[in-house]
């Protein structure tokens, strides 16, 4: 009986729920575009310190892996 | 600097890359080529070299004033490599930087061997190594030759010194003392090289610089004939010779060119090898392996952007530039024609 009753449970309920999940694939998904833009950042403020005119192309490439968040953020709202 | 103290090739390389790409190209040394010492002086003033001649424009002219601002752009170049890096890439930058603590302590024991005046030693002076200003000018200020070695025991330099000392008391040349500078860098260059395969790329490449230089020494040694046997002059760490091979070849110039065909830089070199065949001429052969190997680097440079190879590549390319411009104004001012110095030159 007891036993019964604990395997509807957790078939009943998932382990993370779906909005959970989205929020962790989120998560996930910013924390990869920071570690991006950490390298490109950094390359890009080299390349702007040696020439000026640099600035709106290192602009560009640093937020280039922020597509991966909107991405992510697409799947959020699916849910 | 980084706070979290990890190594920051990124940011290097990027600016190196920048760096690079302003350095002299063949149209500028084709135009250097037709111009007089204060020409060049203008158009270096026009260039990166700016700051540095404003500085000395005062104080020198002439040659003496490129051949100084040369200098001091180089050294300004390299210790801003390591004011940029951190971390790991700090170590391995400051480690090949070493190559000029080395030249600076033989620039002042040959000055002190030929009786230079302090002040000419010391413009000629490298300042971008791992000896402070403070240690340099201690050095300057040796008296003798047996002092600066004495001053020098606690660096890494210290104990071949000592030892190559009594050589150089015995046969009164520099030789041993120069030898025993080079071998202790070279030693520490590869000496606990952590190897992930950049840095394996790294150790092919300091390899071939040690392969060359090995080479390079035993054909001069060849060339003159001295009676100098030449595995004592040997610098360990390469891979294409062992001592006792070297030996053997320096005495047989035929079967050294033979061994160096058949080695993994034969492609690069064959260029130079029918050139030293044909031609009696060692200084053409010294070109093309200055050439070869900057070629190698570049290539490396590309292969693995974020390690140590594009910053040692922008090291040699910046080094062959100064010295390019160095054998113009020189050239120009002992009046060789135009195709003599374009023999000297070292272009990619």
């Amino acid at each position: 009986m007891f036993e019964v009753l604990l395997q509807q449970t957790q078939a009943a309920a998932p382990a993370i729920e779906p909005s959970a999940a989205a929020a962790l694939a989120l998560g996930l998904a910013a924390f990869g575009a920071g570690y991006a833009e950490r390298g490109i950042g950094a390359a890009a403020m080299g390349a702007i310190a040696e020439d000026d005119s640099l600035f709106v192309n290192g602009l560009i490439l640093t937020v280039l892996p922020e597509t991966l968040v909107i991405l992510a953020l697409v799947g959020f709202f699916l849910i | 600097m980084s706070t979290a103290g990890g190594s920051n090739p990124e940011y290097v390389t990027a600016r190196v890359k920048a760096r690079k790409s302003a350095l002299y190209g063949d149209e500028e040394y084709r135009k250097l080529i037709r111009m007089g010492p204060a020409e060049i002086a203008r158009f270096m003033e026009e260039s990166d070299y700016e700051d540095e001649i404003n500085a000395l424009g005062s104080r020198h002219s002439g040659v003496d004033l490129i051949e100084y601002a040369l200098n001091r752009n180089l050294a300004k170049q390299f210790d801003d490599l390591l004011r940029w890096a951190d971390g790991r890439l700090y170590d391995l930058i400051a480690r090949y930087l070493r190559k000029f603590d080395a030249w600076n302590v033989k620039t002042v024991i040959r000055g002190l061997y030929s009786g230079a005046d302090r002040d000419a030693v010391s413009d000629d002076l490298i300042r971008a190594g791992e000896f402070d200003d403070e240690f340099l000018d201690r050095l300057l200020d040796a008296p003798s030759i047996e002092e600066v070695v004495e001053r020098l025991s606690g660096t890494i330099f210290g104990p071949g010194l000592d030892d190559a000392y009594a050589d150089y008391e015995d046969t009164d040349v520099l030789v041993p003392l120069e030898n025993a500078i080079d071998r202790t860098y070279y030693s520490h260059l590869l000496e606990g090289l952590v190897v992930d395969e950049a840095t394996q790329q790294y150790r092919e490449l300091l390899e071939a610089e040690i392969d060359f230089r090995n080479a390079r020494n035993a054909l001069r040694l060849a060339q003159t004939g001295a009676d100098i046997d030449p595995a004592e002059y040997f610098i360990k760490g390469g891979s294409l010779f062992s001592a006792s091979e070297l030996a053997t070849l320096a005495k047989n110039r035929d079967e050294l060119v033979s061994k160096i065909r058949e080695s993994k830089y034969g492609d690069d070199l064959s260029d130079a090898l029918d050139e030293l065949e044909s031609a009696e001429s060692l200084i053409r052969f010294e070109r093309a392996l200055d050439v070869a190997l900057l070629k190698y680097t570049d290539q490396l440079g590309h292969v693995f952007p974020l390690s140590i190879t594009p910053i040692a590549s922008y090291i040699l390319a910046k080094e062959r530039e100064v010295d390019n411009i160095r054998a113009i104004a020189r050239g120009r001012e002992a009046g060789l024609p135009e195709e003599q110095i374009e023999q000297e030159l070292v272009i990619l």
